[in-house]
């Protein structure tokens, strides 16, 4: 009977850290596309033996990542916010600034155990948040796609208690 | 460079010499001065005329060409003016002045600014770029040069008058691509043999061709837009509403645009005359308002365009339709009795193709070998049942270009304006230039709206 218990607890830990993986590993990659770019090569092409007079290149594009290139809220999708009524400006310029710090943060807190009862209930607020957008421009496959992420959430909370290697057991 | 000494343009001149009309042009403050640093002196000192989305499409284009220093920005949009100051700020790290009034603008930068970029509404083009001129800047201005050519025309002679450069934004004209064809493969090695037809289309789909929205907080109010002529045209006193969705939706009223033909057809049918050499001798056309029935402009339009080209007769139809983009989005093709050129501003829509008994197959061949060209894949019978052989003729081989632009599009042609101010080059569509391209255009509504083909004199299309 002892040895059920045991069985049944290490997997509900098992459990939580496969959770406590996968949501913080998506919130950290989704916060460090958020600096992604593309980057260019060009060479000039040869015609004749020489290159051409024209500056016909022949590219080969990359991907690149750089704190220039940073845009929390994807362009397209910041224009369509930007005409929602319900979205002040200041509030989308806002959110734009903060959106690829804030997953980074509460990606790593998550992965590293600190408080992490509060961490996924702030990341459940995220989420909440990027839901409430995608209501306003229709976008339902989106909006199931979150709400994925918030039954996941629910599940990591759920399971909190049997939380292991953690930093900051607390909270 | 500094721009040289010029007369000053009062409010009274600039009202006289404009075609706007009165009453548009009442000044309104400016609405913050910033701090500006001495640009170095082989800087070219620049300033914009509007900022709004085609703003933003030649900014990103203008960003990474060396010796460029930003000083002003003007539009009526706080907001705009706003984002510009900011994106300038941000990436460059330092401040411009802003104005809302183009004329306070023009007569407190003197001696700090070189040249103005003009990409406000159709309607205001000729008034702000023959102001930009009389008051000694030179202009770079977007396409279409006006919505009436009486207006583009008046351009040119204030290009003239004033001895400042005009460059007008068709940028294809600069392409490294379009040059490259229609030096290398059109007239050096003709490859393609006499040009019989050309086809030309833009198909925009529906979802692309909406009202354009905005929150009402952030436009300007019912008395700016009147001031600044959002009501010609009309014979009601519009409200703010009303005059807010001409402000966000110019293209849709005659009095302020040229309508799809005009926005998306001048930049292809300016490849047609520039590739031929020649201008139209007439125009039939169709149009209708089949879709958005209250827009005053046809939302779809068909032309067919006859030329007497120095290579010999040609006809050309172009299509602008803006409820589908199926049909391969936008392209030229110019079709020879060798081969044929699809080109387009994108290269995903470029081909070029041989026919399969094409007289001049050993030119094809060096070409390839010389690396002109690029030999993609051998034209292959599509076949199946209901193939008739006796209606059938062998496909054609296919090929590409052997380079293409690392760019965005309109770089190339603000390099050149940029150039031609030091001195290095020519504009590549000067003022003339551009309304020799141009001047065919203005007819193809009123050829639809009379449904009669218009045969053209020099009075429709002289410069």
């Amino acid at each position: 009977m002892a040895n059920d218990t045991q069985d049944q607890d290490l997997g509900y830990t098992l459990g939580m850290l496969t959770l406590r993986i996968w949501l913080a590993i998506r919130a950290i990659q989704t916060g460090i596309e958020k600096f992604a770019g593309t980057g260019t090569a060009a060479k000039a092409v040869n015609i004749d033996g020489a290159a051409n007079q024209y500056g016909l290149t022949e590219a080969a594009s990359y991907k690149v990542y750089a704190f220039s290139n940073y845009q929390g809220v994807p362009g397209p999708l910041y224009d369509k916010f930007a005409s929602e009524p319900l979205i002040p400006g200041w509030g989308l310029d806002l959110y734009n600034i903060i959106l690829g710090p804030t997953l980074l943060i509460l990606g790593f807190t998550l992965l590293l155990g600190i408080a992490t009862r509060y961490t996924l209930f702030a990341m459940g607020l995220l989420y909440t948040s990027l839901t409430f957008g995608l209501i306003l421009i229709k976008q339902d496959a989106g909006i199931a796609w979150l709400g994925t992420h918030i039954i996941m959430i629910a599940a990591a909370l759920v399971l909190a208690k049997y939380n292991r290697f953690t930093v900051l057991k607390k909270w | 460079m500094n721009t040289e000494a010029i007369s000053k343009l009062t409010r009274r001149d600039f009202i006289t010499r404009g075609s706007a009309g009165a009453g548009m042009l009442l000044g309104a403050p400016a609405i913050l001065k910033a701090e500006t640093a001495a640009a170095p002196s082989d800087e070219i000192r620049v300033g914009f005329i509007g900022c709004g989305k085609q703003h933003e499409v030649l900014f990103n284009a203008m960003v990474n060409v060396p010796g460029i220093r930003y000083v002003a920005a003007c539009d009526i949009m706080k907001a705009r003016l706003g984002r510009t100051f900011s994106a300038i700020k941000s990436r460059f790290d330092y401040n411009i002045n802003r104005y809302t009034d183009v004329e306070e603008m023009l007569e407190k930068e003197q001696g700090n600014m070189d040249a103005v970029f003009v990409a406000t509404p159709d309607f205001w083009h000729a008034p702000h770029t023959i102001m930009a001129l009389d008051a000694g800047y030179n202009v770079y201005c977007e396409k279409m040069m006006s919505h009436d050519i009486n207006e583009a025309r008046n351009m040119v002679k204030a290009m003239d008058r004033s001895g400042k450069l005009c460059q007008i934004g068709h940028q294809r004209r600069s392409n490294p691509r379009y040059r490259y064809v229609l030096n290398e493969l059109l007239q050096k090695h003709n490859i393609f043999g006499p040009i019989i037809n050309i086809n030309g289309q833009w198909n925009r789909a529906l979802s692309s061709s909406q009202d354009i929205v905005s929150k009402p907080e952030i436009l300007p109010d019912a008395e700016t837009l009147r001031r600044y002529g959002f009501n010609k045209g009309s014979d009601k006193k519009l409200d703010e509403a009303e005059l807010r969705h001409r402000f966000l939706n110019w293209r849709f009223y005659t009095a302020l645009s040229g309508g799809p033909i005009s926005d998306l057809g001048a930049h292809q049918i300016d490849i047609f005359n520039w590739f031929l050499g020649a201008q139209p001798k007439s125009v039939m056309a169709s149009g209708g308002r089949s879709y958005f029935k209250d827009r005053e402009h046809f939302d779809n339009v068909m032309c067919v365009f006859d030329f007497d080209a120095p290579q010999g007769n040609a006809r050309a139809f172009y299509q602008v339709l803006t409820t589908t983009s199926a049909g391969g989005g936008y392209f030229e093709s110019f079709m020879g009795t060798q081969g044929t050129l699809e080109i387009s501003e994108r290269e995903a829509y470029t081909n070029i193709y041989k026919e399969s008994g094409a007289e001049n197959g050993a030119l094809w061949d060096e070409m390839v070998a010389r690396g002109f060209l690029r030999k993609q894949s051998a034209g292959v019978a599509a076949g199946g049942s209901d193939a008739i052989a006796s209606y059938e003729s062998a496909p054609p081989d296919k090929y590409a270009l052997p380079g293409g632009l690392d760019k965005p599009p309109h770089q190339p042609h603000i390099e050149n304006f940029i150039n031609a101010l030091h001195g290095k080059e020519k504009l590549t569509c000067d003022a003339r230039h551009a309304l020799e391209s141009e001047a065919p255009i203005y007819w193809v509504n009123p050829a639809a709206e009379s449904r009669e083909t218009i045969h053209f004199t020099n009075q429709h299309l002289h410069t």
